[in-house]
């Protein structure tokens, strides 16, 4: 193994470590002062980002197009293997330094703006799992590791939007984001697994060349449902605003930057692939763009900054998806980056936004107004009213979606219910179905 | 060397047994008792394993887990439930089940398949308050019986190995032990004793009932070796109950408000997806089927008893219906929550990760629609773990509970030897795949050809 590989394995299992040790220590009983964690995470990232820079000066003096590290199998069964490959090329690499960086940017900045926080050791736990989920799923050179990284990412940020765990609202929508992780990604468990029917393997370089067209474009559909999911694109946008709900820090790391892009990434992992089917590449471009479309009306109507935030950051990841669907993947890339840096840095100054607006109307002496300039006013009266209610109520997308699977669900839970309740006792059936009720989460619940 | 077997055999059945009846005679230091007596059979299950020939190892492997849980069970119940009844009924159970996995015979099968259900039949012991447990017990009893009566009078043998591949008694016997399993696994639609059970009786010895898995016993340690021809033609079907199984429990427990209720359809929908592993007839399915056996055991065995001690300290009126917030109060038994609870459902980095995604390839190969469909019954289950963990942890504080203590010590001990089953399995699980796979392998290349599991 040589020093590119070394920091490669490096990067992506420090975080993970870091946080297996503090969690073990503190279930075991031990509780440290809030300079602990601070300090391990500034180290840890610090060291992390050295250990990038390193694979990439490695790569720039050589040439070579990518590091490669492999492990043999994780475990295996008959013809059956999961094979251990990180890799870092020219797509996973910006993104594993974005990570890295936003990660300890994150870290510092939640030292001041969460100290004497309840949880504070809590946040700094999951931010280190969340760092070790997203370089997994970013340096994985298979689509089974790529799994793995992919739910973690998923779990700690639902764990986080409830991170004030004692107000319901912010556990309730916690539970919401997790239900609409869960569903997308059995498109990408679904699609995986089907590629390794086909294929015989689920790495990024032996698999997805062996797909024959049909079986492309079925595994780009699969996979593009799971990146919907995690990009918060239409139809599933409604839990985007609901995220919002996490402390500030988190909301800039996940849904200004890291994950929000995570489905990005997964679409231009399969591009070569993506841009054979047609059928594929007209959808991504057609949720794009009703995503961009969405979250700009949306987010012009939402009363909160970082809810606007939030629709800014879905209009942007819209016009993402546009370009990796028309086969720009390096402007692609460019503006995921570009995007992930400064809507995090918004998302930071989001609290303080007052603030800087009176220092900076102070600075230039008068009043900003922007009273003649608004894009409204060139539709007609009725139209602009009808775009206001389809904007409050946030394209109508959480009702459709209660309606069409939550309630339908619901109803056919509390069914088998009163199915299995036959043949009990008058009062037992009544203490059973007295058990029963509509769960809030698959009720309306905002922000 | 097979003497010493016979031995150590004899002693880590015995030893509960007996430890039941002291704990019955002397009605003292029950606890203790049942630590000594389970500690035993621990020793007694691991020195069998180690010696076990590679690749012979599942039911010493089980035999180990299985005590380690009632080891566990005996330091983790609360206090209040510390009565000889509930400890007697732990080492009962222990004994029997242990009797079940060891035994090659038949008929001893029989016999510890209905002195594991006694207990639950006894008002002083651990009798539930529904008459559907008893019923579904009875029934998965009457149908082994009749079954095993057929299958001695036709194959003049009462040995599993002198049967092996015989088809003893024919369509009637195997339909028989079908039956059996549907009743004593709660498949749908026999599913509804496991919730009545888990909620009416007392909480860790009827999660031990569950966790001796005796219908995926029956499956692998029966219907495969002896029917092979038959089950080649018919156990798509069994299949197909195993995945509506998983798929309307894990509806059903969407809207389940009782947590002991909800966990028992987690733990029947993950249950079922053991035995579409089976069923599957792929290496990659059973061996995923067999790591998933010891997942959903620790796991659910974790979280019925965090539920208890719940129960105990706050009051057993938890329902998932609002917001507990009890992790202010016990923030440690809501990690270990929610590790079990995950751990339950595939979460990356435990030792169900790596069985879902064996059991999901395996069923896929082998039976496409039940290896699509199994995610979207785990998906379901995950959104109903989470549901629960925040109801009972998160939320406001509440006031005015008398005790307030997270896990104690000894719990505290229990749990994370638990959690750290399931999370080190998951980080290195090839040390238990790659024993699992072995089994598999020999299985698959046995001379009758359909995958047999031998002891």
């Amino acid at each position: 193994m040589n020093f590119s590989q070394v920091a490669l394995v490096f990067v992506v299992l420090a975080p993970g470590v870091v946080f297996a040790v503090l969690a073990l220590l503190w279930l075991l009983g031990w509780v440290p002062s809030e300079r602990v964690p601070c300090r391990i995470t500034g180290l840890t990232f610090s060291t992390c980002v050295l250990a990038l820079a390193v694979i990439l000066w490695k790569l720039a003096s050589t040439g070579a197009p990518g590091v490669v590290a492999t492990f043999g199998n994780w475990f295996a069964v008959d013809d059956y293997h999961f094979p251990l490959i990180l890799m870092a090329d020219r797509i996973s690499l910006p993104f594993l330094g974005m990570t890295v960086l936003l990660s300890g940017l994150i870290g510092q900045f939640s030292a001041t703006y969460l100290h004497r926080e309840r949880g504070f050791l809590r946040f700094f736990l999951l931010l280190h799992l969340f760092a070790f989920g997203s370089l997994l799923a970013f340096a994985a050179g298979s689509f089974d590791l790529l799994i793995a990284g992919w739910e973690l990412v998923g779990i700690t940020s639902v764990l986080l939007i409830a991170f004030f765990q004692q107000r319901p609202a912010p556990v309730e929508n916690g539970l919401r984001v997790f239900a609409v992780y869960r569903a997308c990604d059995i498109g990408l468990l679904v699609g995986v697994f089907a590629l390794y029917h086909w294929a015989g393997t689920a790495s990024f370089a032996a698999g997805l060349p062996r797909l024959t067209g049909t079986q492309a474009a079925i595994f780009c559909l699969l996979l593009l449902l799971a990146a919907a999911g995690k990009a918060a694109q239409v139809p599933f946008s409604g839990w985007l605003p609901r995220a919002m709900e996490g402390p500030t820090p988190s909301s800039a790391i996940f849904y200004g930057a890291i994950s929000i892009h995570a489905g990005a990434y997964l679409l231009l992992r399969i591009q070569p692939i993506l841009n054979q089917s047609r059928l594929a590449s007209a959808l991504v471009i057609v949720i794009g763009v009703l995503t961009a479309i969405h979250g700009a009306i949306v987010g012009r109507a939402s009363a909160d900054a970082k809810t606007s935030l939030a629709y800014a950051s879905l209009t942007q990841v819209g016009v993402v998806f546009v370009e990796i669907g028309m086969g720009w993947t390096w402007i692609a890339l460019a503006h995921i980056l570009g995007h992930a840096t400064v809507r995090t840095l918004q998302f930071l100054r989001a609290p303080s936004m007052l603030h800087d607006y009176h220092q900076m109307h102070s600075a230039i002496g008068v009043e900003q107004s922007t009273a003649n300039s608004r894009l409204e006013d060139l539709f007609p009266r009725r139209a602009q009213l009808w775009f206001y209610r389809w904007a409050l109520d946030r394209g109508h997308l959480d009702t459709i979606l209660d309606s069409w699977v939550v309630h339908p669900l619901m109803q056919l839970s509390k069914l088998f219910a009163k199915l299995d309740n036959i043949g009990l006792s008058g009062p037992v059936r009544r203490k059973e179905e007295a058990a029963i009720s509509m769960p809030s989460h698959a009720r309306q619940g905002g922000d | 060397m097979i003497g010493h077997a016979v031995i150590l055999t004899a002693l880590a059945m015995a030893v509960p047994w007996l430890g039941s009846i002291v704990v019955a005679v002397y009605h003292r230091q029950t606890r203790v008792i049942g630590f000594v007596a389970a500690s035993v059979s621990v020793l007694a299950s691991a020195v069998l394993l180690h010696a076990a020939p590679a690749g012979e190892s599942l039911y010493q492997a089980l035999m180990v887990l299985f005590s380690c849980l009632a080891l566990g069970a005996t330091l983790v119940i609360p206090l209040r439930d510390c009565t000889p009844g509930t400890i007697g009924g732990i080492l009962f159970v222990l004994g029997s089940t242990l009797l079940a996995y060891s035994t090659q015979n038949v008929l001893v099968l029989l016999a510890a398949w209905i002195l594991s259900t006694v207990p639950f039949f006894l008002e002083r012991w651990l009798r539930a308050e529904s008459w559907r447990p008893q019923a579904a017990l009875l029934l998965s009893t009457i149908a082994l019986a009749l079954a095993i009566a057929i299958m001695a009078a036709n194959g003049n043998a009462l040995s599993i190995d002198r049967l092996r591949g015989q088809s003893p008694g024919g369509m009637t016997a195997f339909g028989l032990l079908v039956v059996a399993v549907i009743f004593r696994k709660g498949i749908c639609p026999a599913h509804a004793w496991v919730a009545d059970a888990a909620a009416g009786g007392p909480a860790i010895p009827t999660a031990l009932l569950l966790n001796g898995h005796f219908g995926a016993l029956l499956v692998a340690k029966l219907i495969v070796p002896l029917f092979p021809h038959t089950v080649e033609n018919l156990f798509p079907v069994l299949s197909y109950f195993a995945i509506v199984t998983a798929l309307y429990v894990g509806i059903r427990a969407l809207t389940e408000n009782s947590p002991r209720r909800l966990i028992a359809f987690l733990a029947l929908s993950q249950s079922a997806c053991i035995l579409a592993g089976l069923e599957s007839r792929t290496a990659e399915g059973i061996a995923g089927a067999l790591v998933h056996w010891f997942v959903v055991t620790v796991s659910t065995m974790g979280l019925f008893g965090i539920v208890r001690l719940l129960e105990v300290r706050f009051g057993e009126n938890l329902t998932a219906s609002r917001h507990f917030g009890l992790a202010e109060h016990a923030p440690r038994l809501a990690v270990f929550f929610a590790v079990f609870g995950l751990a339950l459902v595939g979460l990356p980095g435990t030792l169900s990760f790596c069985s879902q995604d064996l059991l999901i390839h395996g069923t896929l190969a082998s039976h496409p629609l039940t290896g699509l469909l199994l995610p979207i019954a785990t998906a379901m289950n995950a959104v109903s773990v989470y549901r629960l963990f925040t109801r009972l942890f998160l939320g406001k504080r509440r006031t005015g509970f008398t005790l307030l203590a997270d896990a104690l010590p000894r719990e505290r001990w229990i749990l994370t030897a638990g959690v750290l089953f399931v999370v080190l399995g998951g980080l290195f699980p090839n040390a238990i795949v790659a024993q699992r796979s072995a089994e598999v392998e020999q299985a698959i290349r046995a001379p009758i050809g359909p995958p047999q599991i031998r002891n």
